[in-house]
């Protein structure tokens, strides 16, 4: 028995063909309660292997050329039927509506952060109790997980490109930070452009760009 | 068989593929969808069937994020 494989949300059904999918089915648009996803009827369900991740990207970048909004599902999202999709969308039209604006006429721009050791991160003093002071330092740490300061030479370059920014700094180098950027579509070169000419301000540090991506990191609203 | 140096993990790293290390970041970050199905049985007689659908991801990645 086949189930349906959910791909993305779309804003429109793309005005071309929708081609095949990961598994080489036959891709089909599902309009339900306003939203429109595109899916396809697969056997089994797909394995995060190399192959079938390279071949979802490309499906999702295919229908970026067609549509103006592509919001990525979580990878081996299946449902039973076309109904069970409308029931699951069903109730979260209002939020999937705002993260399909977000991604609208946008695309993905990624960059990681490499070096031999993080900047140190500020300590600042806390007042209170030992359980003030204890959450403070935790709230602390959380904030300084999404701050890169090692891209500042580089952030008055591209805030006229840069919509939206996930950060994440990691442990362990040499990778210090993956930053995404949401960027409008056909910046990407502008982008590269920019962090290519500030290459120098940027050291110690080194930047490895990519892109341009479907807006992956800006999907957590999507199934 | 050498046991991979902390050097030697650092080269890979540095020199991967970059478009592979994105697909693998960008398409299983959020996390996966595992679906199965178990049929428990007694005496060859098939007696119940489940139907297992799982997220596994980072804690995380589900809670949602906190808007700056």
């Amino acid at each position: 028995m086949s189930r349906v494989y959910l791909y993305a949300l779309l804003s429109a059904a793309p005005s071309c063909e929708a081609g095949v999918g990961v598994c080489a089915e036959r891709l089909r648009v599902v309009a339900a309660d306003g939203l429109v996803a595109l899916v396809g009827d697969v056997a089994e369900p797909p394995e995060p292997t190399a192959v079938i991740l390279r071949a979802q990207d490309a499906v999702l970048r295919r229908l970026a050329l067609a549509v103006e909004a592509v919001l990525p599902v979580r990878f081996g999202t299946l449902v039973d039927d076309d109904t069970a999709l409308a029931e699951s969308l069903a109730g979260r039209r209002p939020q999937l509506a705002r993260a399909l604006g977000r991604v609208a006429g946008c695309e993905q721009m990624t960059l990681r952060v490499w070096g031999e050791s993080a900047p140190a991160a500020p300590v600042a003093e806390l007042d209170g109790g030992p359980g003030t002071r204890y959450l403070a330092g935790r709230r602390q740490a959380q904030a300084w997980a999404r701050r890169v300061p090692e891209l500042d030479p580089v952030r008055g370059q591209l805030e006229a490109l840069v919509r939206e920014e996930r950060a994440e700094r990691h442990d362990r180098p040499p990778l210090l930070a993956t930053v995404q950027h949401l960027i409008r579509r056909g910046t990407g070169a502008r982008y590269i452009e920019a962090i290519d000419a500030a290459r120098a301000a940027l050291r110690p540090w080194r930047v490895s760009v990519t892109g341009p991506w479907p807006a992956y990191a800006f999907a957590e609203d999507a199934a | 068989m050498t046991a991979p140096t902390r050097a030697g993990a650092r080269e890979i790293l540095e020199t991967s593929d970059d478009s592979l290390l994105d697909l693998v970041d960008n398409l299983l970050n959020r996390g996966v969808m595992i679906s199965g199905e178990v049929m428990l049985g007694l005496a060859g007689v098939d007696l119940v069937y489940l139907r297992l659908q799982a997220m596994l991801c980072a804690a995380d990645r589900v809670s949602r994020r906190e808007e700056p």
